[in-house]
This record gives C-alpha cells, sequence and structure tokens, in this order.
C-alpha cells in the first residue's frame, strides 16, 4: 500500500517538474530564492566554487580510499576510474574560476575509506549531492557556465549510478531527479570538513 | 569558459563503442541503401522533420522553447518505444530484463511528461520499427548503449538553449537521469559507466542524422505527413 502511493506521489512529482503545475514541486525554495537574481559572473562564481569544493572533497575520497588499499574488485575500479575524472573536474573548475577560486579546505572521511560499505554509500551520497546540486543552481548559471557545468554534472549522474550499483541497488532509482538546495549539500559536505 | 568544438561531426566520434554502427551493420544492405536513397530523395525523415516543423505556440513558452520540448518529446517516444516493446516481447532475461522494465517506466514517464507540457503543441508519436533489437538480447543492450548516451548528449546541447527557467530545470533532472540511465546499461554491456571525464553536447542535427543512420523511424511519405485533412476528402 505504502509503495503504491509512493509510486503515485513520484510521477505526480515528474509531471510538476516539467512543469505542469507551474514549478510549485520544484525544489520551490530553490527557485523562489534565485527569482528575480540574475545571471552574473558573480552568482557564477559562488555555485562554481561549491561545486569545485565538491569535487575537491570527492577526489580526496577516493585518493585516500585507494591509498588505504581495503578495495577491491569493481569497487577498486570505480574509485580509480572516477577519482580520475574528479581530480580532472577539480582542475577544470579551478582553471575555469581562476584567481577567484577558493582555497581548499582539509578533509576527513573517518572509516568511509577504509570500510568498503560505507565507502560504496557515501560515494553515492557525495555523488548524488553533487549532480543534485547542479541541477538545483543550474537556473542561476549564465549560459555558458551552464553548458560548462552539464557537461561535468551528467557524469556525475553516471558516478551515482554506478555507486548504487555497486550497493545493488537500482542505478536509477526515479524518472527525475529532484534538484537539491546548496543548504542541502553543505550539511552533506560538512562531516566531511575539517 | 568552453568554447565552442566546431571540427565536423562523424559518427564514430559519439558511437564511441560502435553500438550505433554495430547495429546499422546488421541491416540488410539493400535496407540500409534503400533507405539512404530515399532519406536523400525526401531530406528528412520523420524525427528530423517533426523538430523543423514550426510548432504551434503554446500558452506562455517561446516557439524556441516548444521546439526544443518537442524534439525532447521524439527523443522520449523512441526510448519509451524501445523499452515498451523489448518488454511485450519478453526476450530480456535477469538484470538486462529489469533494466528495461525499470527504464521503460521512467521513459514512458517523461513521454508523458513532456506531451502534458506540450498540450496540443505535442508531436504525435512517429512510428517505429527496431527490426528484431528488442528480440535479441545482444542487440537490445548495444542499441540502448546507444540511445542513451545519445540521448543525455542531446539534452544537454538542448537545455542552455531553454528559455524558461522551469522547463530548464525540469530538462536538467531528466538529462541526469537519461544518464543514469546510460551508466546502468554500460554496466550491463561490460562498459565502464562513466568512461570520460567529460560528456559533450551533440547538437540536434547529429542527433537527428544519428537516429536516421539506425532507421528505426519508419519514413514516411512527406505529401502524407503534409496533409492533415482526413484521407476520404482527398
Amino acid at each position: 500500500m505504502s509503495i503504491r502511493i509512493s509510486r503515485a506521489g513520484l510521477f505526480s512529482r515528474s509531471l510538476a517538474v516539467v512543469g505542469a503545475l507551474g514549478g510549485s514541486a520544484l525544489g520551490a525554495a530553490e527557485l523562489a530564492a534565485s527569482s528575480g537574481s540574475q545571471h552574473s559572473a558573480v552568482s557564477d562564481r559562488e555555485i562554481l566554487n561549491l561545486a569545485l569544493l565538491i569535487a575537491r572533497l570527492q577526489a580526496a575520497f577516493y585518493a585516500e580510499a585507494l591509498k588505504g588499499g581495503q578495495l577491491t574488485g569493481e569497487r577498486h575500479q570505480f574509485a580509480s576510474v572516477v577519482g580520475a575524472q574528479e581530480r580532472t573536474h577539480v582542475s577544470f573548475l579551478a582553471a575555469a574560476l581562476g584567481p577567484h577560486a577558493s582555497h581548499s579546505p582539509r578533509f576527513q572521511f573517518g572509516d568511509a575509506t577504509t570500510d568498503p560499505k560505507k565507502f560504496v554509500s557515501t560515494a553515492e551520497s557525495l555523488e548524488s549531492t553533487s549532480l543534485g546540486v547542479y541541477n538545483g543552481q543550474a537556473v542561476n548559471l549564465t549560459p555558458q557556465a551552464l553548458a560548462a557545468a552539464a557537461r561535468i554534472v551528467s557524469v556525475e549522474a553516471r558516478h551515482a549510478a554506478w555507486a548504487r550499483a555497486l550497493a545493488g541497488k537500482d542505478p536509477a532509482p526515479v524518472a527525475v531527479d529532484m534538484p537539491i538546495s546548496v543548504a542541502k549539500a553543505k550539511s552533506v559536505l560538512a562531516p566531511f570538513l575539517v | 569558459m568552453s568554447s565552442d568544438d566546431s571540427r565536423s561531426f562523424r559518427l564514430h566520434d559519439f558511437d564511441v563503442d560502435g553500438a550505433v554502427h554495430e547495429t546499422c551493420e546488421r541491416l540488410p544492405l539493400e535496407t540500409r541503401s534503400g533507405f539512404l536513397r530515399t532519406a536523400a530523395r525526401t531530406g528528412a525523415v520523420v524525427l528530423g522533420g517533426l523538430v523543423l516543423r514550426p510548432a504551434a505556440a503554446a500558452a506562455s513558452s517561446s516557439s524556441n522553447d516548444v521546439a526544443i520540448l518537442n524534439f525532447a518529446l521524439a527523443l522520449e517516444y523512441l526510448q519509451a518505444s524501445f523499452y515498451t516493446e523489448a518488454e511485450r516481447i519478453g526476450a530480456l532475461h535477469g538484470a538486462l530484463a529489469h533494466q528495461a522494465n525499470v527504464v521503460g517506466v521512467h521513459e514512458r514517464e517523461h513521454v508523458k511528461a513532456f506531451k502534458s507540457v506540450l498540450g496540443s503543441a505535442a508531436i504525435k508519436q512517429p512510428r517505429f520499427n527496431f527490426h528484431g533489437v528488442t528480440e535479441n538480447p545482444n542487440a537490445f543492450r548495444s542499441t540502448a548503449v546507444a540511445f542513451e548516451d545519445l540521448a543525455t548528449a542531446a539534452y544537454k546541447e538542448q537545455a542552455p538553449k531553454i528559455e524558461s527557467r522551469t522547463y530548464l530545470a525540469a530538462a536538467l533532472a531528466i538529462h541526469s537521469v537519461e544518464a543514469r540511465h546510460a551508466a546502468w546499461i554500460r554496466r550491463l554491456a561490460g562498459f565502464l559507466p562513466a568512461a570520460k571525464a567529460f560528456d559533450e553536447p551533440l547538437s540536434n542535427q547529429k542527433v537527428v542524422a544519428i537516429v536516421n543512420s539506425t532507421h528505426f523511424v519508419t519514413l514516411q511519405d512527406p505529401s502524407m505527413t503534409a496533409r492533415t485533412s482526413p484521407r476520404f476528402t482527398g
């Protein structure tokens, strides 16, 4: 019974996302917070700096997990492939931001890099947070920055899907990826910041 | 920030795993060349024709947005038909059957959503002929890889051109799901789910050219598609 209700809810949300309900279900807070704000170099910088922080955190996470030596098989391959791609994203975003790039904080991951199960669930959380915040903030980017971000966001979605597969879950659980707020993203990142 | 990549497009640039190529190779040569001749003569197949057709203005949407949403709808029709047919035929088993069923639900939801938004401006569903690839697990798998990577690239190209913030957010929310689908089927096909650090966009002309090259879209006589009056009056 509860499954049926939740499936119906997901479907109505997916319709709403495509605008049938005027965006009411589409992270209303996101749209409200951004309404009236103009696309600008300043908002590009804020958003891309958050993207840079997430990419740095992910790169550090995968590097530490590989160094820890507890990953084998496809988990090891995942950390290696995805880690290299996150390092590429860091370079790309840092270059795009130039002198406006924030300094990198230090990170702590506890046993998320040594316990293979925690590694996979943390990877899924970080990757889905990354794509969710890109999706949420995209409307605030200038078209040029959006085009650049779009080349990264679908790769983050691929990472999230792969991590879910490693956890034995459906890689794509729902028909639409709901955007998440900056505040929500920061709350996910907070435990990893020293 | 990103410069436009203006190099000329070749199928294998996109079709990195050879899935589309492989699919086309399986087609009888006669059919293929006949198709190409017909396509060259008429200048467009249905998918391209639908995209290029001036869209009826949907209330409060720019004609540009309507055209983009209809293009997305055409791709969703293609995918939804593909998975629905595979599920109906029942030749898939195990993880592949599960992928087809779950992804099919998503693609059908995308179709419904775009039709709902576009209302009377929505294009009609084209007729597809998948030439047996839905009956063969290997052919299904490689075609699904091509479709999902193609859809991801198509959304990526179109999204920054969308004027409405609501539609942009919606297109991105679907774009990343198409990328998840791509990762899912790539893994089942033995490819890396995420092969490169960046996913590149693909113009609608190139997307149409690729879809046409598979000739899954049934070519219709342009004189018939142009005629809107019922047949009996002609």
